[in-house]
């Protein structure tokens, strides 16, 4: 179990991270979720041992990670956003290389194994600085694999790949999510989070702004954002616009219009209203980007 | 000790896996060639003309007049080659952002700073394979004396070390590799140029003491009589504590990274 308490990291006078604890437990998949800036990276370099905290502890199963860091080191896996590659070097030789950093008793073993679980095989024997992104995020995962960590962190593991790419990787990651492992990842995209995640830590301006399952989130937290589109929008404003928890009412092009509302489920009311407007289509599933914004703007305000 | 040999292992693998290393063996070679030409030349012209001195020697001192100047004229290669060589150690590292797979293996400071050092320092060793054909010609066309060459190769050495430590030193302070290099040779050319200044300096007096502890300091100085084939333990322990000082103030710089 991954354990935060009270951690702050400061860079002269910017907080980059403010007294923020939470607790993984084992086996369990757990998303960062937060703005560009929001200390995500800051908050997985600590926990990976590569950044010392300003204040608070991390620890794996009791064992501090400054502490012990070797240790720690040893069960951890971490992918930073730029994958952490000598590109000079060809894939076989770097995973290898890794593979004696961390310390593995079988290095040619774990090197070819983990080669072939991420699927670099067909490209092992050429120099990582001739490889597509795509490969050489591979490249950054078996680099974070090879060791067989009880632990990864990867952070924001799909950006810069084109969506083919991106469905591959998601699609890896998931299955080594799967094999009982504890799971810290970040990203910006929303969609990332909901397809591996149980649960989400959303952080603002290196801050907690909310964490918990994504569907406690769903119910407890935030409105929501229903889109309709209706065959004679004249008037339907104003009516939309009264019914209380509209929170704002925005027309979009012919005839499709968004209203955003405060917590709590008035889809009922909304939908009775625009019926007698020529209602064609309504939908108002709750989205994590509803959540997000609501509980960013909330530390906001 | 396995991960400093990884490290440094990796380390000479890149001089050879990039143009660098191989447009410095050839440089070095080249520059090698042309200060042993120089000598060799000005050595036999020497000789030929102490030849119609009725009272001079017999013969010229191969070792006196021959290896101990090339070698300590050659010194200067290092001192441009070494921050060449340093510069990219921790500044690409940082750059490219693979130093993360060291900080964050279960691998210490030290194990990192060492493994670099090693590797580097290892690379001019292999240049300097590239220079015995000097003294495989000088042994076989004459009789020098192998102890002074094998002297002159520990000056090189020695003197390599040393500068290959700032080198360390000056790329871990910054992710510009130009900067760090001119860094580098910054400080080594003060320590070079100590020597020169302490030469220009009377012997009494405060010039006298200031003379002194320049004649301490100074790097290059301290090459010379080892140039000559005299060892001096206290030199050995003046290079030793230098590389140990810069190799401390580089782990200090890189422990700092997860601090910042």
């Amino acid at each position: 179990m991954i354990k935060v308490e009270k951690l702050s990291k400061r860079y002269g006078a910017t907080t980059a991270v403010q007294e923020l604890s939470f607790q993984v437990p084992k086996g369990e998949v757990v998303g960062f979720l937060g703005p560009n800036g929001a200390g995500k990276t800051t908050t997985m370099r600590i926990i990976a041992g590569s950044l010392g905290a300003t204040e608070g502890r991390v620890t794996l199963d009791g064992q501090d990670v400054f502490e012990n860091p070797r240790e720690v080191k040893r069960r951890i896996g971490y992918l930073p956003e730029v994958p952490p590659l000598y590109t000079d070097m060809k894939v076989r030789d770097y995973v290898r290389f890794a593979a004696r950093l961390k310390g593995v008793d079988d290095i040619n073993g774990a090197a070819e194994a983990t080669i072939d679980r991420v699927g670099l095989a067909p490209v092992a024997h050429r120099i990582i600085d001739h490889l597509s992104k795509g490969f050489r995020q591979r490249c950054g995962v078996a680099q974070a694999l090879v060791h067989n960590p009880e632990v990864l962190i990867l952070d924001e593991p799909y950006s810069g790949l084109d969506p083919a790419q991106r469905v591959e990787i998601r699609d890896l990651l998931k299955e080594l999510a799967q094999e009982d492992r504890t799971v810290i990842l970040s990203t910006h995209v929303l969609g990332d989070i909901e397809a591996m995640c149980e649960r989400v830590v959303i952080l603002n301006n290196g801050k907690m702004v909310g964490q918990g399952p994504i569907s406690e989130l769903t119910k407890v937290l935030g409105g929501r954002t229903i889109n309709l589109s209706v065959v004679r929008p004249e008037g339907l404003l104003d009516t939309l616009s009264a019914i209380p928890g509209v929170l704002k009412v925005t027309p979009g092009e012919a005839g499709t219009i968004s209203l955003f509302t405060e917590p709590g489920d008035i889809r009922e009311q909304v939908a009775a209203a625009a019926v007698p407007y020529g209602l064609l289509e309504f939908s108002g599933r709750q989205s994590l980007e509803d959540i997000f914004l609501h509980l960013t703007q909330q530390a906001e305000a | 000790m396995g991960n400093i040999l990884a490290i440094a292992k990796r380390e000479l693998r890149n001089y050879f896996a990039t143009p660098v290393g191989w447009l410095s063996l050839c440089g070095y070679i080249l520059l090698t060639g042309f200060f042993f030409t120089i000598f060799l030349g000005f050595y036999s012209e020497q000789a030929a003309t102490m030849g119609f001195d009725p009272y001079g020697p017999a013969e010229m001192n191969v070792d006196e007049y021959l290896v101990s100047p090339f070698f300590g004229n050659a010194n200067i290669i290092l001192l441009f080659l070494c921050p060449a060589l340093t510069m990219r150690l921790f500044s690409e590292d940082r750059k490219a952002k693979s130093l993360e797979l060291l900080l964050t293996s279960p691998i210490s400071t030290a194990e990192i700073v060492l493994g670099k050092y090693l590797g580097a320092l290892s690379f001019v060793l292999v240049l300097f394979l590239g220079t015995l054909h000097y003294p495989t010609l000088l042994f076989w066309m004459g009789d020098p004396d192998p102890g002074i060459m094998a002297s002159c190769y520990l000056s090189w050495t020695m003197m390599t070390a040393c500068f290959m430590a700032v080198g360390l030193m000056a790329s871990s302070f910054t992710e510009n590799q130009m900067v760090a290099m001119i860094l580098a040779f910054g400080i080594l050319l003060m320590f070079w140029l100590l020597g020169w200044a302490e030469g220009s300096l009377g012997s009494t007096g405060f010039q006298g003491s200031l003379k002194d502890v320049l004649s301490f300091v100074s790097l290059v100085n301290r090459t010379e009589d080892m140039q000559k084939g005299l060892i001096h333990t206290k030199d050995l322990v003046y290079f030793g504590s230098f590389v140990a000082f810069f190799l401390f103030v580089t782990h200090q710089r890189v422990e700092a990274y997860r601090w910042r």
